[in-house]
């Protein structure tokens, strides 16, 4: 029996190493994974897999026959169109909401700095904060770091509310675009106002024009894009340090046998990037040396591992499906989440093993885990105090349980947009000039989750590798971005992988084929590089030879992302399908009708190596319109096994 | 006779039947009731996952001769009288899953049943859900599978049914194309083998 495929064995569950590794030690351990319980789900409902079931009202719940016999209305006569519009509308609703409670946390954070009621917090990018104090129209005369930190602060909360006709970040859009948002009324006004009204409309009895959901839909994913997720980005980067190229590594052999080894999982950096701070103290490193380790050895996961990775070169260990399995190496004295992708698994997953589970924020909590709230106030404390617990979990860590499957792979990192500038020598022309005479032929952002759905990384490394050899300049965040380093699609030797073209700008540049650009919030800076290059030629985003790609996503936060990159003009593949066949009339906007409205559209392609010629063909398109050289695209690439994991770096 | 028939290219995989038919074994009878209820009432149907895990209903299909009848030394299973339903008597049934290892289909069950002695564990299976035909309702597995992978009929009709639709199948397209059951599964589908086509590699 095997889920995700009948006759599979766990190790063929995911293409790297060091995941068939730990598979086959949680079987021995007789640990439950995602695999199993993904498997104990089959079949999965119908009804719900196409969006068709609608718990909206108590009237209900209803469902409509997909084949046409039974009820084709649920109790108050909403049809497929509308049942399914809803449903899809309101993934992106609780994915834009995601994104923007993380970036009101960081918000909150920056004005407890300002009023000095944030120990271990400070300024660490003045430059950003003046420029940024500037573009927000905050009065910068006579103000002193903190103060400006403070108005800042406060204007960023004003584009939380409904004070406002359009967001402030909208005006980083080319002028064309905004015009497209205007002629459509989805400009976004306030980033918790669309998502209120998201839910307002959706409510039973509200908005009943699929279309128009749809289209609100758009405008709350664009709340999120030009909103949440880049103030996010943004006062990260002020609080935390504007990301800079770092060497660094990732995988399982990220861990040390003799160090204590802390991770931390989640998405926000207020809470990972204290304790980095803590991990750093010498009192603490004497005591992990007193407990009889070598030292602290702290690793991230997903996306906080991604902020940490981007700015501080700290190594990355895995992403959403290994984070059961860095339990399973027995070698993890603790593990601190904050919020969001942590499987509610996690803590029953530990009890097997030595680790201790720490859940820090208000807002997220989980069965078997140690509660540790985090405050602005009181971080600097609580983490150091958590570094304490580590140290004394390390002694109880069991040595023969702990096994370390591999070494780990060199990645470089840290490409923020200033980086890529910095890197190209201050202005995008070199990238310009390189994209317009077809040395490298368009970007791709590669972004987005794992899904057990999806043997694990390999849309990712397959899909990235096509495009790289095809020479398409890869950009990647999130999960995407650990599969491609796990690859070595980012070290120094990745240009092997590359074609010709791309090879050279790479030795030219001196980067990888593949840039990391940070985590799931950090997706806007994809949106601020397109719109500077859009501006700089005098185009729109959605006239670029550019494409986004989330080859292997599950979440709703995906769904929020993938809606902003089309709506801002970015043709977006998803690898698996949403829940939308339900209604041929949503699948028809989705991916063919929003092209003569925004430009771009969805399109929907489970394979890896398919979804390369679709992007490809694409990219090839946009050449054409915009008068530069394009070439054919052959429909099937060439015939190649699926690429196994790179050798590690020793 | 009608019967239950199964139209397992219909199936969503969505297990309300599987609900519903525990619910229907109930005392309570409704579903809020059967989950508070000791013991908990077990499903006769059961939702399987396919090669590219579609769903199938798998339930008894009343078979004549019966295996499990042949196989039951205590007499304990026994066809009702002036219907095709396989029956089990809790009283003489002895739990010795004689008849589950005899089943071709594997839907015989072992579990505590409020019609059985307190306590006794017995096999279960699908009763046809005389108690609800009895009282004029279909099957409880018919009544609540939305999209007619279950159906309460004389087999003489589904036959029909089934011989029209291939016969149109054939006068509507000469390849034998199959006639489009819905646009929405048929996109379902092909996105489902797409994914799975991934897995076999």
């Amino acid at each position: 029996m095997g889920a995700n495929g009948n006759g599979h064995k766990k190790g063929e569950f995911s293409i790297t190493q060091d995941a068939q590794a730990m598979l086959a030690k949680a079987e021995r351990d007789q640990v439950e994974t995602v695999w199993d319980r993904f498997q104990a789900q089959q079949p999965s409902c119908g009804f719900c897999e196409t969006g068709l079931s609608c718990r909206i009202c108590a009237m209900g719940p209803c469902r409509i026959d997909p084949f046409g016999e039974g009820p084709q209305k649920g109790v108050c006569g909403a049809d497929a169109d509308i049942i399914v519009a809803r449903n899809f509308a309101r993934m992106i609703a609780a994915g834009a909401a995601s994104h923007s409670d993380h970036g009101r946390d960081l918000v909150e954070t920056l004005t407890a700095v300002a009023e000095g009621k944030a120990e271990g917090y400070g300024i660490a990018d003045p430059d950003k904060l003046r420029a940024l104090a500037a573009e927000w129209g905050v009065e910068v005369e006579g103000k002193d770091e903190l103060a400006l930190a403070g108005a800042l602060a406060y204007a960023m909360e004003e584009d939380y509310g409904m004070r406002k006709k359009a967001l402030q970040y909208v005006t980083r859009a080319p002028a064309k675009r905004q015009e497209i948002w205007e002629g459509l009324g989805i400009t976004p006004r306030g980033i918790d106002r669309e998502t209120s009204e998201m839910m307002h409309r959706t409510h039973m009895g509200v908005d009943n024009n699929w279309v128009t959901i749809l289209l609100q839909g758009l405008r709350n994913s664009l709340a999120d894009g030009w909103g949440g997720s880049m103030i996010a980005t943004d006062v990260s980067d002020v609080l935390f340090g504007t990301p800079q190229p770092h060497a660094s590594q990732a995988n399982l052999g990220v861990l040390k046998e003799d160090h204590v080894n802390i991770a931390v999982h989640g998405h926000n950096p207020v809470v990972s990037g204290t304790v980095l701070q803590s991990v750093e103290k010498e009192e603490m490193v004497a005591a992990a040396r007193e407990a009889g380790a070598a030292g602290i050895n702290l690793v991230g996961l997903c996306c906080t591992g991604n902020e940490l990775l981007m700015r501080a070169g700290v190594p990355q260990a895995g992403n959403h499906l290994m984070t059961e399995l860095i339990l399973v190496t027995g070698a993890l004295d603790m593990m601190i989440v904050d919020y969001q992708c942590i499987m509610p698994s996690l803590g029953e997953v530990a009890g097997c093993y030595h680790t201790r589970m720490i859940s820090t924020s208000d807002k997220a909590q989980f069965p078997r885990f140690d509660h540790r709230e985090f405050h602005p106030e009181t971080a600097q404390g609580t983490a150091d105090q958590l570094v304490r617990d580590a140290i004394e979990a390390f002694k109880n860590r069991n040595p023969d349980k702990v096994n370390i499957p591999v070494e780990p792979m060199d990645q470089i990192t840290g490409f923020s947009i200033e980086a890529i500038l910095g890197a190209l020598g201050g202005t995008p022309e070199p990238l310009l000039d390189a994209i317009k005479d077809g040395t490298i032929r368009g970007a791709v952002g590669v972004v987005g989750c794992n899904n057990p759905k999806i043997k694990h990384d390999y849309a990712h490394v397959t899909l990235m590798k096509r495009l790289i050899e095809n020479d398409i300049l890869v950009v990647d965040t999130g999960c995407a971005a650990v599969a491609s380093a796990k690859a070595g699609f980012k070290n120094a030797a990745a240009k092997e992988w590359a074609g010709p073209g791309l090879s050279k700008i790479c030795d030219a540049v001196g980067i990888p084929p593949v840039l990391h650009l940070g985590s799931c919030v950090d997706n806007v800076r994809i949106l601020t590089l397109l719109s500077a290059l859009a501006n700089a030629l005098g185009v729109d985003i959605s006239d670029l030879p550019v494409a986004g790609s989330a080859p292997e996503w599950y979440s709703e936060k995906a769904v929020a992302i993938g809606a902003y990159f089309v709506a801002s003009g970015v043709t977006t593949h998803l690898g698996p399908m949403p829940p939308v066949a339900g209604s041929m009339n949503v699948v028809g906007l989705l991916t063919q009708g929003l092209e003569e409205h925004v430009g771009a559209t969805f399109a929907v392609e489970p394979d890896p190596e398919k979804a390369a010629v679709i992007l490809m063909q694409h990219i090839e398109a946009k050449r054409a319109a915009l008068g530069l050289n394009s070439r054919e695209v052959p429909e099937a690439l060439k015939a190649e096994a699926a690429p196994a994991p790179a050798a590690p770096v020793a | 006779m009608k019967q239950v028939i199964v139209h397992p290219e219909r199936c969503v995989g969505c297990m309300q039947c599987m609900t519903a038919c525990a619910t229907a074994h109930s005392t309570a009878k409704t579903l809020i009731g059967a989950l508070l209820e000791e013991p908990r009432p077990a499903p006769r149907i059961h939702v399987g996952a396919g090669l590219e895990d579609e769903g199938f209903p798998n339930r008894c299909r009343h078979c004549d001769p019966a295996p499990c009848q042949l196989g039951c030394l205590p007499g304990a299973i026994y066809r009702a009288k002036g219907s095709n339903t396989v029956m089990v008597d809790y009283d003489l049934c002895i739990n010795c899953a004689s008849c589950a290892m005899a089943c071709p289909y594997g839907v015989i069950r072992f579990a505590q049943d409020p019609k059985a002695p307190p306590g006794k564990t017995v096999a279960v299976k699908c009763d046809n859900c005389v108690d609800r035909q009895a009282q004029g309702k279909v099957p409880a597995c018919v009544e609540t599978c939305f999209v007619n992978a279950l159906t309460f009929e004389e087999p003489t009709a589904a036959m029909k049914r089934r011989t029209s639709e291939v016969a149109a199948s054939i006068s509507l397209d000469m390849a034998a194309q199959r006639v489009p059951l819905s646009a929405t599964w048929d996109l379902q589908t092909e996105m489902k083998r797409r994914q799975k086509a991934l897995d076999q590699r």
